[in-house]
């Protein structure tokens, strides 16, 4: 006699789960972004995202039970920021004749793009929630996730719209460069990496070396410059 | 593996430190972050096995967005109804930002001496 009510019980709320929904949906995410020749639509995050929040929609699996599993994964997100600092720091040679565009792109770039979403949201007569939560949207999610509840955002919030911004900012970046004239490299890499941070970067790898390390630096220094100001600025 | 994962879970942990210690709302680990980096400029470089640490760890960085990003379960009200507001600031900050942001750049590195480009440009 074999309990195959229990067997199916166990592995369901087994603590493992929620661990191994999370790495299973993000491999398989991978081998979709690799097939498919890295599209946007299918980085890795989303695919992954988009299936754990269907199983939970779905199932009863609850998300308190998905945390409780994958929450082990979240706490690798610590030092891995940490760990930023070293490709920030070997980057930081691109930099030397052009900081002055770099920062000009970044600081003023960065808080037009940044001042224009919360403006519109605010106008548009948003909930405090999605006003809060918008103003991560241009720095990289692992920043905004810690950043995002100082000022009274909501972390999953903020993931949502960053995972969007960049997937639409690396869709839509090939066509305004053309459309604006804007052919060189570190300029191509500071708007990729400002407006777009992780997914950008990817993408302007793609367009060439200078322009990923352009990106890369401009993903680094937003997530800084939001992480130290925000919280000052609007703190709660 | 192991010594780069100390040195990064020593640098959060410091970032942490500071932070409550000066009671900022700064998150420790970008704190930690940029401590560690500050340290780099002045040592004038990275060690072998933390760089080999990094290399192995931040390829696996948008595995570890993810549990925080399914979060979103909890607002699907919210989504239903501000997502169109959402979505379409996001679009039309994209369509300004990406131009303003490569045109502020492209017109500062005009400004850039044309003998220092020359200089380091095939670099």
């Amino acid at each position: 006699m074999l309990h195959w009510n229990d067997a199916l019980n166990a592995v369901w709320h087994s603590p493992y789960l929620g661990l191994f929904l999370t790495i299973l949906s993000f491999q398989l995410g991978l081998w979709l972004f690799r097939m498919s020749a890295q599209k946007p639509f299918l980085h890795p995050v989303m695919v992954s995202v988009t299936s754990v929040c269907a199983v939970v929609l779905i199932t009863d699996l609850s998300f308190e039970r998905y945390m409780e599993s994958a929450h082990m994964i979240s706490q690798f997100l610590g030092p891995v920021i940490v760990a930023l600092a070293i490709p920030l720091y070997e980057n930081l040679k691109a930099l030397r004749q052009y900081w002055l565009p770099f920062l000009l792109s970044n600081v003023l770039g960065g808080a037009f793009t940044i001042l224009v979403a919360v403006g519109m949201v605010y106008g548009l007569g948003a909930s405090e929630m999605s006003v809060n939560s918008m103003w991560t949207k241009s720095i990289t999610t692992a920043f905004a996730l810690e950043v995002a509840p100082q000022i009274g955002g909501m972390a999953s919030v903020a993931a949502a719209i960053i995972m969007f911004t960049g997937i639409f900012g690396a869709l839509m970046a090939p066509a305004l460069f053309r459309l604006c004239n804007i052919h060189q490299a570190p300029a191509q890499g500071c708007a990729l990496g400002v407006c777009a941070h992780a997914v950008g970067t990817a993408k302007a790898l793609e367009f060439g070396g200078e322009q990923g390390a352009f990106a890369a630096l401009s993903m680094s220094f937003m997530g800084i410059l939001c992480a130290f100001s925000l919280p000052f600025l609007l703190g709660i | 593996m192991l010594y780069g994962l100390i040195v990064f879970i020593s640098y959060l942990l410091i970032g942490e430190f500071i932070s409550a210690l000066l009671a900022w709302p700064v998150p420790g680990s970008v704190l930690g972050m940029l401590l560690l980096f500050l340290t780099l400029v002045i040592r004038g470089g990275v060690s072998d096995s933390v760089k080999q640490s990094s290399q192995q760890l931040l390829p696996y960085l948008p595995l570890f967005i993810v549990p925080a990003s399914v979060g979103i379960v909890n607002y699907m009200d919210l989504i239903q109804a501000e997502g169109h507001i959402i979505l379409s600031a996001m679009l039309v900050s994209l369509v300004l930002g990406i131009p303003v942001c490569g045109w502020l750049a492209q017109k500062a590195m005009a400004k850039v001496p044309t003998a220092e480009k020359d200089k380091t440009g095939g670099a």
